[in-house]
């Protein structure tokens, strides 16, 4: 039963085959993995710089002390031959304060011939090769470092230093570097299950959220941590991108509901009349004037399906690339002179007050559309005898065209939606229009990187068409 | 993951416990012995020291005739290390004085 348990354990942390690939897959594994591994590598190069400073120090100095030795000892060798080279080695014995010096001289035969080595150790027979040796002192076992080297005649030298400092640093680093090794293991494991935890809370959030959304609860939004953070930063965005989303949707509602509503009377009105005459025409005239009338009423419709589909060009931003310095002065000009007849058989005064030159950039056909439209409008629901003002001016920012009416203006609360498409005020209720026109304006502006702006003009409306500079021009989005 | 994690850390110290050296000896029953920490090489010492004494030119320094003094009862009562680790110093004293002028 105890040995179950742990495999237990480790059957609930390890996936099982099936689980394994779809495990790989998560990126909340493959993040705590990282983590995981980062902080291995991070633990095994401080380890390996940790053992480089002090044991690899240590090996060094005592390699290079052994070498300095031999090196010495070749000297001897070279002026006085083998008795120079046991005199010295027992010299070096005799004085070896620190009692960690290692020799031995053998001859031919392998007999001991000076130094403090009982016997030659099998196997350190390459000459300048280095050996760790097993040694006994004073009955108690070391190890010592040692190099070996040939003489000519057939002698051998050993030369060595007792490594048992260096054996004991290495025996503590290694049981403290074993220990770290768990402590890096644990740590691993506990901070590789947070980082995993924190990133499938975070990203559940924005999960659910979603799955709501799918489901249909559009109100839901994802849950902001108020540490203003990344993931804060995340969550705005896409709640800000729902809203948006939920804004486009409720418009689409709006104008699907609009385009049903504002279609079904004329086509309504058109059926009847072709119904009407089928059952009641008598005359090939009767008959043909019902057609006319029904094909007026469908004209309509398809002048409303027209302006719809222009406005949608005009979102696209297709037609961005025919923009071209213009000049706005002959163009208002144009309007003002289109629509004073119409205004002076209304008994309405058209007055333009605009620069003589007024250069912009932009799809002049476009601006002059909108302009036209905001004139046909003033005019449209201005009473007789007043008087429609069209005037333009140049700003720091770019230019402003403005067309103010003494009509009966756009109560505040239907002032933000006028530019909506179909959106018609309780005033427009009984005017002919589709109530596109404000809409199409404001595609304009915002292809143009301007806004339409609508303010009380006490009495009437004025609508103030603001187009910015060609440097200061920003696609609208 | 802590596998991998564990892997790459004994991977570390693995590499750092390898040695460049090959051990020689491990498969002999016994290691080399040190034959410079018995009482054979104590009494060797002694000789050596007493003999530099002998023919010093100068009376030697009271630190070295201390030392030598004591490294001898030492390795008497079986303290052979610290026995020849004195009469090295000794010894070490010794020359400097033959070494000075």
């Amino acid at each position: 039963m105890l040995l179950a348990r742990p495999i237990a354990v480790i059957e609930g942390l390890w996936p099982r085959r099936g689980s394994t690939g779809r495990l790989l897959r998560s990126a909340g594994f493959r993040f705590a993995l990282v983590y995981a591994v980062l902080l291995a590598l991070s633990a095994a190069a401080l380890a390996m710089f940790l053992w480089w400073a002090t044991a690899g120090l240590l090996d060094r100095q005592t390699e290079a002390a052994i070498q300095a030795d031999a090196q010495s000892l070749s000297e001897r060798f070279t002026a006085g031959r083998i008795p120079a080279l046991i005199l010295t080695i027992d010299d070096r014995l005799t004085q070896n304060v620190e009692d960690d010096a290692i020799y031995l001289l053998v001859d031919p035969s392998g007999r001991r011939v000076a130094g403090n080595l009982e016997h030659w150790p099998a196997g350190a027979a390459q000459s300048g090769g280095w050996y760790e040796l097993p040694i006994e002192r004073a009955g108690t076992r070391s190890m010592a470092l040692v190099q070996s080297f040939t003489l000519p005649d057939g002698y051998r030298l050993l030369v060595g230093r007792d490594a048992k400092v260096r054996a004991q640093l290495r025996h503590l680093l290694t049981d403290a570097l074993l220990w770290a090794l768990l402590v890096v293991v644990v740590m691993a494991s506990i901070g590789a299950l947070v980082v995993r935890s924190l990133f499938r809370r975070t990203l559940a959030n924005v999960s659910a959220t979603a799955a709501a959304i799918a489901s249909g609860d559009f109100t839901q939004r994802v849950r902001l941590s108020g540490r203003g953070d990344e993931f804060d930063q995340l969550a705005e965005t896409i709640n800000d991108m729902l809203d948006r989303i939920g804004r486009l949707m409720e418009g689409v509602r709006e104008v699907s509901n609009a385009i049903a509503h504002d279609l079904r009377t004329p086509i309504t009105r058109a059926r009847a009349r072709l119904e009407d005459a089928s059952l009641h025409a008598t005359t090939a005239n009767d008959l043909r004037a019902a057609i006319e009338r029904a094909t007026a009423d469908l004209d309509g419709i398809v002048a409303v399906f027209q302006a719809l589909l222009r406005i949608a060009e005009i979102e696209a931003g297709s037609r961005r690339s025919a923009f071209a310095p213009v000049d706005l002065a002959p163009l208002l000009s144009d309007v003002a002179e289109l629509y004073g007849a119409v205004a002076e058989e209304k008994g309405i005064m058209l007055v333009l007050d605009a620069p003589a030159t007024l250069p912009a950039y932009g799809d002049r056909e476009l601006i002059q559309q909108a302009v036209a439209n905001l004139v046909d409008n003033a005019v449209k629901f201005s009473p007789a005898e007043s008087t429609v003002r069209l005037s333009a001016e140049a700003t720091p920012g770019g230019l402003d065209v403005a067309v103010s009416d003494q009509g009966p203006g756009i109560p505040d609360g239907d002032r933000v939606r006028a530019a909506e498409r179909f959106f018609r005020g309780e005033s427009a209720r009984n005017t002919p229009g589709s109530g596109l026109g404000l809409a199409l304006v404001q595609a304009v502006a915002h292809l143009h990187g301007g806004s339409l702006r609508l303010a009380d003009a006490g009495p009437g409306l004025v609508a103030v068409l603001s187009l910015p500079n060609h440097e200061q021009a920003v696609p609208a989005g | 993951m802590t596998g991998l994690a564990g892997g790459a850390s004994c991977l570390a110290v693995a590499t750092m416990l390898l040695g460049t050296s090959p051990v020689v000896g491990q498969s002999q029953l016994s290691p080399a012995r040190v034959t410079s920490d018995t009482p054979q090489y104590c009494l060797h010492l002694l000789d050596q020291v007493s003999e530099m004494v002998r023919v010093a030119e100068a009376p030697p320094p009271q630190e070295v005739m201390a030392l030598s003094s004591e490294g001898q009862r030492m390795c008497d009562q079986g303290l052979t290390r610290g026995g020849i680790l004195r009469l090295r110093r000794a010894l070490v004293l010794m020359l400097r004085q033959e070494g000075s002028p």
